[in-house]
This record gives C-alpha cells, structure tokens and sequence, in this order.
C-alpha cells in the first residue's frame, strides 16, 4: 500500500468523525422523537403518583389523603376479584393458547406447500380483523338460546352442559379468555413456525438417522432449539393478556355484575363511571408495579443464553 | 407417527385452521338474513336473502367518517413514528454522543409500560394541552407508544450496514442530513416498510385509547365506531349488525388478501431477525 493511499483513509476517517459528530446534527436526529415519548410515555407516570395520592374528581385536587386511596383499593373485594380475572385469562392464553399454537407449527412444518399456505393466510385473519368484530362474533357463539356452542351441545345431547356462557359467573372469564386466545392463536403459530423453519434442516437428518420419529424430534430438538421464540412469546402474551380490556368491554361489559371486570377494566370504571381519579391512579400504580415484576422473573427465569446457529 | 393418530391430529388442525376464516363466513351469512331468521337459522345458509341490511346500517352508520378516522390514525402515526424514530435509531447507532448507551435504554422502556397505565395522566394532560376532541390527542400517543419498538428494530437494521455508503456519500460532498436522506434512508426500504406494517396494524385496531381519548362521535375511529353502533341498535338486528361488520372488515380484508405475504412477513420479523 502506497504512502498517498494511506494519508487518503486517515483524512477519510477524520471526515467521518466531523461527519458523526456535529452536536446540532445528534440534537436535531435526536431530540424530537425523545421528546415525544418523554412527554407521551415516561411524564405521565409523575402526575400519575401525585394524583394516587390526592382526593382527585378529575378536575380538582382535593386535598391530599397520603396512602389512603391504596389502602381503598387493596381492601376492595371488586379489585381482588379482577386480579384474579386478570390471571385467569394470563394463564389460559398462556399455558393453554401457546401450547396449541406451538402444536399448530410443529404439525404445519409437516404439511404440503398448498395446506401450508392455506393455514398461513387462515391463521392471521382473526388477529388482522378488529376485536369489536370478533368479540361481537363470540357473543353470537355463546348465545344461549340460538348461539352455536349450545346449538352443538344440544345436538350432541348434552343438553345440561348448554350454559348461558357470559351471563353465568361461573363461566363468564373462561369464556372471554378463550375468545382472545383464540383470536392469537393463529399468529402465535406463526410466529412459532417462524422460529422452526429457522432451525437449520442438518440437526434433523441427525435424528433421522437414529430412528427419532415426530414426537422425539420435536420433544429433543425442535423444542428446545425454540428457546428464543417462546421467551419473546411468554412476553408478549402475558403482558397483552395483563391489560386486557377491548374483549371483556364489548362481550360483557365486566358483568354479570362486577364479576367479569380485569384490572384494567376496574381501573376504568373507578376512574371514569366513579370520577374517582385519585383510585384509579392508585389502581395504576399497582398494575404498572405487577407489570414490572412479571418481565422481571420471566427473564430471570426463562432462556438465559442466546442460540445461535 | 401412526397413522391412525397422524389422521387424527391432521383433522383437528384443519378445524382449527377453518375456524380461523369462520369469522368472514358468519359475518357474510348473518349480514343476508332478515331480522327474525337470524334467530330461527343462525349459522346455516339463508333461506331469504335480503340486501337491505346493507343499505340500512349504512344509513344508521356513518361508515365513512369512521374509516376516514381510522386511516388519519393509521396513517398519521405511521409517518411521525417511522420518521421520529429512524433519526433516533440512526443517530444511536452511528453518531458521536455521550449518551446514546443511555438513550437506547431509555427508549426500550417503553415495552415494558402498557399504554393502559398511563390513561388517566393522558386523558388530563389532553385536556390540559387543548387537545380534548382533535385528533391529534389520539395520533401523538399513538406514535410515542410506537417509537419503542420502531427505533430497537430499524437500531438493529442500522448497525448491519456498511458504513463505507455513507463514506462514499461524504467523499461526494453530502452533509449528514443529506446523505441520511438521500443515501441511508432508500436502502432501509425493506425495514421501514416492516414498520409500516406493523403499526398500521396496531393503530388501525387500536381499542382502549381510542375508546378512552376518543370521547367526540366525529373523531372516533372504526373499532369504537362499530361497538356504538352495536349498543345503539341493540342486539336485536344481527342482520344489520352483520352488514356494518362487513362494511368495517372490507378493508382490512382486501388489504390482507392482496399483502398477506408481506403481512406475516412483517409479523414474525421480530422472531426471524432475533
């Protein structure tokens, strides 16, 4: 390498410094979109533990009442109630929606080019359609009289199992819980069979060779390989079931009763059908606290390293 | 696999799979079925088919305001997130600053806070700022809760590229803004248009803001639209309730059918980047 050669890629590089690091360029790349989710995302939260402190209508302060709203809020049977709705729902879309859906991926990596296109593009619909439309769909299922799960019921003479779904407060949360997990049950196999068909096709042939049939090589590798794709999975499905509120809104309205309401939901109706705002920024408060300890122990305990292949 | 059990765990993924488009056949079935045959028939074919249904909900539905909405929403939000935050991302991952470790931490939190936790401080601070009933009230916290996931992504596509394309573009003489603009941005295509994707289809089915923020009939997007709709009505007419189900879904279906690639492309990038 000649000595002009050389000089030229240090001027080059001294360029690119000068180039990278104009204090009023980083500012103007910056600043905006910080900004934005400053005042958007990360400000809200101060106001919020004020006002959680404060008698708050939600025009006014009224004086503040110290821990008075949280002790409220922790002896309300209502707000218990719903912790319990909200785990309902986390663990059947949990432990019982991702199951399903990794069976989906694991059964779909095995079908033909056309059954799989046919299930890709099935599987995604009810997540792309809106959830006024689908939980209105699951009212007309669960109908009592003319709806279609007792109408199958009935035909299959089973006629003590037809319930009135979402009006009996035995039934109620399930019910909702199986609405949406079914509506992401599609797009969570996707996502899994994303992760399968990444798995490079050598680790099989392996397998093959030993006599593994589906079950084992799904069981020893496949399973495992997917570490990845379930810890993202885990977060994403337990953290959208912990602020569910659109399904249980529009398919009962939180009732019969209170019996049906999430924490979200309660948080909604203490702060706006009671125009209790200091209450419901207390009920904030807890759930944001809730939030943060479930992301905490999932990375604590899901999938530590990282799989490269 | 036997092959007894490989039948049966093929056929009950084939339900599950045809369960996934009954929405579109029940949706299209009710929306033709008088009043009272709904009741008498209500998942097999009609007996009748009636196409006032359609002509009644629209007169009942102001259809086109919502979708309006909803597509000021969508669109709205994509072009402040997906410009906001490509300069973000970019200035972390190539520029010269003290706090860009900082920054990318700082903007990852949003993740982890749901947007439900902040809704009363929102709704006060709408108020508070004018923006009560204006559509910005929705768009801005839209893009804000947006941006995480925006910036952590086009972060990661950012730092995969060369750097020699901005070099080249300094040789000739650019600035930084224009070589971002010019040179940086168009090879970003593919990434940019992921984002697209994803937030217009989280903005177009967005429910709990929209619902909560959304309080003025004129700027309420379809999803809050339909359920007004449905409550005003009451349960009574499946026939029109299916019908404005249809009018509200055709959107997003045609948009589906022609894109879906694109679509679940878009959908499972996250896991297929890693």
């Amino acid at each position: 390498m000649g000595k002009a050669h050389i000089g030229m890629l240090t001027d080059k590089v001294i360029n690119m410094n000068k180039f990278y690091s104009s204090k009023l360029a980083v500012f103007l790349f910056a600043f905006p979109a910080l900004l934005l989710f400053t005042v958007f995302v990360i400000y809200p939260i101060f106001p919020e533990i004020l006002i959680s402190f404060q008698k708050n209508d939600g025009f006014r302060n009224m004086g503040y009442v110290g821990f008075k709203n949280y002790a409220d809020v922790l002896q309300d049977k209502t707000f218990w109630r719903s912790n319990l709705n909200t785990v309902i729902i986390v663990f059947l879309s949990t432990f019982v929606g991702l199951p399903i859906s990794l069976l989906f991926a694991l059964v779909m990596d095995r079908q033909s080019e056309a059954m799989r296109r046919f299930f890709k593009f099935s599987s995604v619909l009810p997540a792309v359609l809106s959830v006024t439309v689908i939980s209105q769909m699951w009212i007309a299922i669960y109908e009592p009289m003319w709806g279609l799960l007792n109408s199958i019921l009935r035909a299959l003479n089973l006629n003590n199992l037809a319930l009135a779904w979402l009006s009996d407060s035995r039934t109620v949360v399930p019910s909702i819980a199986v609405a949406f997990l079914w509506q992401y049950l599609g797009l969570n196999a996707l996502l899994f069979y994303t992760g399968i068909k990444a798995i490079p096709k050598t680790y099989y042939e392996a397998a093959m060779i030993d006599g593994a049939g589906f079950f084992r090589a799904s069981l020893k590798i496949t399973i495992p390989l997917l570490q990845d794709v379930t810890k993202y999975l885990l977060v994403l499905s337990i953290l959208g079931c912990m602020s569910q509120f659109a399904h249980v809104r529009i398919m009962t309205g939180g009732g019969p009763g209170d019996i049906s309401r999430t924490v979200v939901y309660q948080l909604y109706y203490v702060a706006f059908s009671t125009s209790d705002f200091g209450r419901g920024c207390a009920i904030a408060i807890i759930f944001v606290i809730e939030c943060l300890l479930l992301t905490f122990v999932i990375n604590k305990f899901v999938a530590q390293e990282r799989i490269e292949f | 696999m036997n092959n007894k059990l490989k039948i049966l765990v093929n056929t009950v993924m084939i339900l599950i799979g045809i369960s996934f488009l009954f929405p579109l056949y029940w949706m299209l079935n009710i929306s033709f079925k008088s009043k009272s045959e709904v009741y008498d028939n209500p998942f097999g074919l009609p007996k009748q088919w009636v196409f006032n249904n359609y002509r009644d909900a629209l007169e009942k539905f102001s259809f086109l305001r919502y979708l309006s909405n909803s597509i000021i929403y969508s669109v709205g939000t994509i072009v402040l997130t997906v410009f906001l935050g490509s300069m973000l991302a970019y200035c972390i991952s190539r520029m010269n600053w003290k706090f860009k470790g900082l920054a990318l931490s700082y903007i990852s939190m949003g993740l982890i806070i749901p947007v439900q936790v902040v809704i009363i401080p929102l709704l006060i601070m709408t108020r508070n700022f004018g923006l009560r009933g204006s559509r910005m009230s929705l768009i801005l916290p839209y893009s804000a809760f947006a941006l995480s996931s925006c910036v952590l992504m086009l972060y990661a596509f950012f730092r995969s590229l060369p750097k020699e394309l901005e070099e080249a573009a300094c040789i000739d003489g650019c600035n930084v803004y224009q070589s971002y603009f010019r040179i940086v941005l168009p090879v970003i295509k593919p990434a940019i248009s992921t984002q697209c994707v994803l937030i217009f289809m989280n903005t177009y089915n967005e429910f709990f803001l929209a619902f909560i923020l959304g309080a003025e009939d004129k700027i309420r997007p379809l999803t809050v639209g339909l359920l007004n709709f449905f409550v005003s009505i009451g349960v009574s007419h499946w026939g029109q309730i299916g019908a404005a189900m249809i009018i509200t879904s055709l959107p997003t279906i045609l948009v589906y059918a022609i894109g879906n690639e694109q679509i679940e492309n878009a959908l499972t990038a996250r896991v297929a980047l890693k």
